[in-house]
């Protein structure tokens, strides 16, 4: 999937390398309105399956299902069934977009936005419906993180000395739970405005568009930190173990976690300061969406102060931490802009928007995803990874990514409005360099792509414990065995990390002593 | 350093022409939204510069062989804490505040600005000026073509000004200079937005709402003008331009001409003015292809197949036909479109041109 949001990512900048028609005439022959059409189902599939289907499950889901149950020493989550389900739902989901794809296409952006969705002749409904299904596959994940993080820890193990991973993607899942309902119903009521032409949103049948807003935000909003909360629980996990060093502000950080997800609810208005929406509210709403940098900067500062005086490995996982502190700093600090009104005017739906999310999703979120990976990597498939080629792919990442989206910062603040098919000659230089930073990371992640492969057919062996960690993941073989640990094992100090020694014949860092807590 | 700062805060914020960061600045608005951003520019790029340089240096200095054992193990710092979570409380309250201020001034037209309307649709700009019940097009299809000519060479650079100066005589949105001017914008079908990025100034189009912006425009000149918020096939054409004019004289000419028809040209050719001043043109097209609704070509005087309130019908294409099609267009829906025509308030002479250009179709 992530491939082929991919894939329509790199359709998408390589139309937009000139300003005239360049490869949509190929798909959709000479007419100018097919062309525009094309590529606005391009740019709607891009975001939809990227937000959908790869970002949202992709840190809880893909590597929470396999890490959060080992770092509590547990056999599986609470509900493995539930949890099944939620794949198989997701897997539904996906199947409706696909269709959607051989059915047309849909060309409202990922945002379905009334009334232009209830008027769209592209295939809407069964996007929406995939949505919906996804919405549960999320809910499920959520509740059953939930239980499992309140009943299944093992002896010893208190709150507070929870690794940091549980700390986020339980803040996550209470986020998951309780928002993921709102799109469900708002996309309901989407579904029967359609179908039967009740007046909610569209007012051409006494409906509010505005209303819609309001109801997708509210669900949206929040979503963006079930995308981002878990991708900082990753990396408060790699900075320290690749750091050798006890995490610094350990409560800090897990409190910053739930405080951002209490905050993530009371902002969504910050979509809509251009919307028509009363002065008052676009007031209230600047001011609270300031509360949620604080908590952020937070834990980069704190991240950094773990790595002082570490004993740092600059591995691949790492290098990919250190991109991810740098990308979610910019991505952060270009929210400062657009949290401010003034600015916001001007900044509203153009570039410089377009820039900062994909900072925040996927320089943040998605780099994070992939630095989990390779974190966890040994541990899930027994094998150990190419570093070399790891360093270079993520360089390759790392740089092909700023390429891609610094010039769409600046030509956005010079006026360029987002989801255009054509624009001035003044921004095409931006959108070239763009295109070709787009070229640099696709090529990266065919190398990751390759090198993992490649790992799982001739990697070396891995240890029980290649990184140092003391987290219970690396206290059980890899990969773990049926029940993943033989016998029950008891809470360590996730962050007591300097008890290690290193042997260089098997790779492993093993320790005499290792003390457990209880 | 402080002193560099501000100096360069200063100089980047009141300079007219384009900027690296930011378009031209001509508009009351301009200067207060610039120094606000380059206030959070400079408070960004200083954290940013901060980070990175931290980061550098504990990759260089901390960077170790497997198995070397960290030389410090210090988990907290109280002061830390509160100096990294106080810092960033008072800078985004700062910003909160500045923007808070910006942002009053620009809710709230003064009373005796002078009020234009701008109505959006599928895929193109209507502006009317009250004052004397003139309505003129945003001609965005006209800029698009010019824009094209340009590109494949058609058109010289100069020719092209030329062309764009004539079609603004009857078009686009005009303003006098050190005037504000409100702008209620509306929209007749999906969500659009109006945005001058020279008067830093944007506000959706919300169909079944009236919003306002307001501003009041420094430079005489001509600047782009776009729609911002997705509204399908059309979006990144909807483009048009804004004429600022040196004086209130110059403006009042202006809009005296653009109101009035050349009523002296054949009714065909009054017909064609009217199907590219009020919009006709992005969904009708003249050759034959079907764009959103049917082409003109050929229409007058054919049988049309159509759906009302669920019942399927027919007629011929005469002039009650097309009468009604213009003033009721949700009546009755030709087979094959799904219905997206907005009510266009034409006058009874326009009607009676548009058809006469029409029948002229064949």
């Amino acid at each position: 999937m992530f491939l082929l949001g991919g894939v329509f990512a790199l359709l998408v900048r390589t139309e937009l390398f000139s300003p005239i028609p360049l490869i949509t005439p190929l798909f959709a022959g000479s007419d100018a309105g097919a062309q525009a059409d094309l590529y606005n189902q391009w740019f709607t599939t891009h975001g939809a399956i990227m937000v959908f289907l790869v970002i949202i499950p992709g840190v809880p889901a893909a590597l929470g299902n396999f890490v959060l149950p080992l770092l509590l020493g547990a056999k599986d989550v609470a509900f493995p069934r539930l949890n099944l389900g939620s794949f198989y739902l997701w897997v539904s989901g996906a199947a409706f977009f696909v269709y959607v794809l051989f059915s047309g296409g849909v060309d409202t952006g990922w945002t379905f936005y009334t009334p232009y969705s209830t008027s769209s002749p592209t295939a809407v409904i069964p996007a929406v419906v995939g949505v919906f299904i996804l919405g549960f596959s999320s809910i499920f994940t959520g509740l059953n993180f939930i239980v499992t993080i309140h009943k299944m820890r093992p002896k010893g193990m208190t709150w507070f000395n929870m690794p940091l991973f549980l700390w986020a993607t339980y803040s996550t899942a209470v986020i998951q739970v309780l928002a993921t309902p709102v799109l469900g119903i708002t996309l309901l009521l989407l579904i029967l405005e359609r179908t039967l032409g009740i007046g909610i949103f569209d007012p051409q049948n006494g409906g509010d568009p505005v209303l819609y807003q309001h109801f997708f935000w509210f669900y949206s909003h929040p979503a963006v930190y079930i995308m981002i909360i878990p991708a900082m629980g990753v990396i408060s996990e790699i900075i320290a173990v690749h750091s050798h060093k006890r995490i610094f502000g350990y409560r800090y950080i897990a409190y910053s976690s739930v405080a951002i997800a209490i905050f993530s609810f009371i902002v969504w208005g910050h979509h809509m300061f251009t919307s028509g929406q009363s002065t008052m509210m676009n007031i209230i709403f600047s001011g609270i969406t300031f509360s949620v940098g604080i908590p952020s900067a937070i834990k980069v500062f704190n991240w950094i102060a773990t790595m002082y005086k570490g004993s740092i490995n600059l591995n691949t996982s790492m290098l990919y931490g250190i991109a991810f502190i740098f990308l979610f700093t910019i991505g952060g600090l270009t929210g400062l802009f657009l949290g401010v009104l003034s600015i916001d005017t001007h900044l509203h739906d153009t570039y410089f928007v377009v820039a900062h999310f994909h900072y925040v999703m996927m320089g943040s979120a998605l780099i994070a995803f992939v630095g989990g990976l390779h974190h966890w990597w040994p541990k899930m498939t027994g094998r150990m990874f190419n570093e070399f080629w790891g360093r270079i792919a993520c360089m390759l990442v790392f740089i092909g990514f700023n390429l891609t989206f610094i010039p769409q910062f600046v030509m956005g603040s010079l006026g360029m409005p987002r989801r255009y098919y054509t624009y001035e000659d003044k921004f095409q230089i931006y959108h070239q360099l763009s295109t070709i930073g787009s070229y640099v990371m696709a090529a990266g992640f065919f190398l990751t792509a390759f090198y993992l492969i490649q790992s799982l057919v001739s990697g070396k062996k891995a240890p029980m414990n290649p990184w140092g960690g003391n987290s219970l993941e690396w206290h059980t073989p890899s990969p773990p065995p049926l029940e993943n640990f033989h016998g029950v094992p008891s809470a360590t100090d996730p962050y007591e990390l300097d008890q290690f020694d290193y042997d260089p014949v098997t790779g492993n860092y093993s320790s005499q002593s290792s003390k457990g807590l209880a | 350093m402080m002193h560099f700062l501000t100096s360069s805060f200063q100089s980047l914020a009141t300079q007219t022409g384009p900027s690296f960061w930011l378009p031209e600045s001509v508009s009351n608005f301009a200067p207060t939204v610039d120094g606000d951003f380059y206030f959070v520019y400079w408070v960004s790029i200083f954290f940013l510069v901060l980070i990175t340089a931290l980061l550098i240096i504990f990759m260089w200095k901390f960077s170790a062989p497997e198995g070397q054992k960290a030389t410090s193990q210090n988990d907290h710092n109280l002061i830390l804490e509160i100096a990294w979570t106080g810092i960033p409380v008072i800078l985004s309250l700062m910003m909160f505040w500045y923007g808070y201020k910006g942002y009053v001034a620009m809710a709230t037209p003064p009373s005796n600005a002078m009020v234009i309307t701008a109505e959006a649709a599928k895929w193109s700009w209507n502006f009317s000026y009250p004052a004397s019940g003139t309505v003129v097009s945003g001609a965005s299809e006209d800029f698009n073509e010019i824009r094209n000519a340009l590109r494949t060479g058609d058109l010289t650079a100069e020719q092209a000004a030329e062309r764009e100066a004539k079609v603004l005589e009857k078009a686009g949105l005009h303003v006098p200079v050190n005037t504000p001017v409100q702008v209620n914008v509306l929209a007749a079908d999906v969500l659009h937005s109006l945005f001058i990025p020279a008067f830093r100034v944007k506000k959706d189009c919300v169909p079944g709402r009236i919003g306002q912006l307001w501003f009041e425009a420094t430079e005489p000149g001509v600047y782009s003008l776009y729609c911002s918020e997705y509204c399908g096939q059309g979006h990144s054409a909807m483009h048009s331009k804004v004429v600022v004019h040196p004086s209130q004289e110059d403006f009042d000419k202006w809009l005296a001409v653009a109101a009035s028809y050349d009523e002296a040209l054949p009714f065909p050719e009054l017909g064609e003015i009217v199907w590219k001043r009020k919009g006709c043109v992005s969904c009708h097209s003249l050759d034959g292809a079907n764009k959103t609704g049917p082409t003109w070509k050929g229409l007058f005087g054919s049988e049309r197949k159509y759906t009302e309130n669920g019942t399927l019908g027919s007629a011929i294409a005469d002039e009650s036909y097309i009468e009604e099609s213009i003033r009721y267009p949700m009546k009755k829906i030709s087979d094959g479109y799904t219905g997206q025509m907005p009510v266009v308030k034409l006058t009874d002479k326009e009607i009676l041109w548009v058809t006469e250009f029409i029948k002229s179709l064949r």
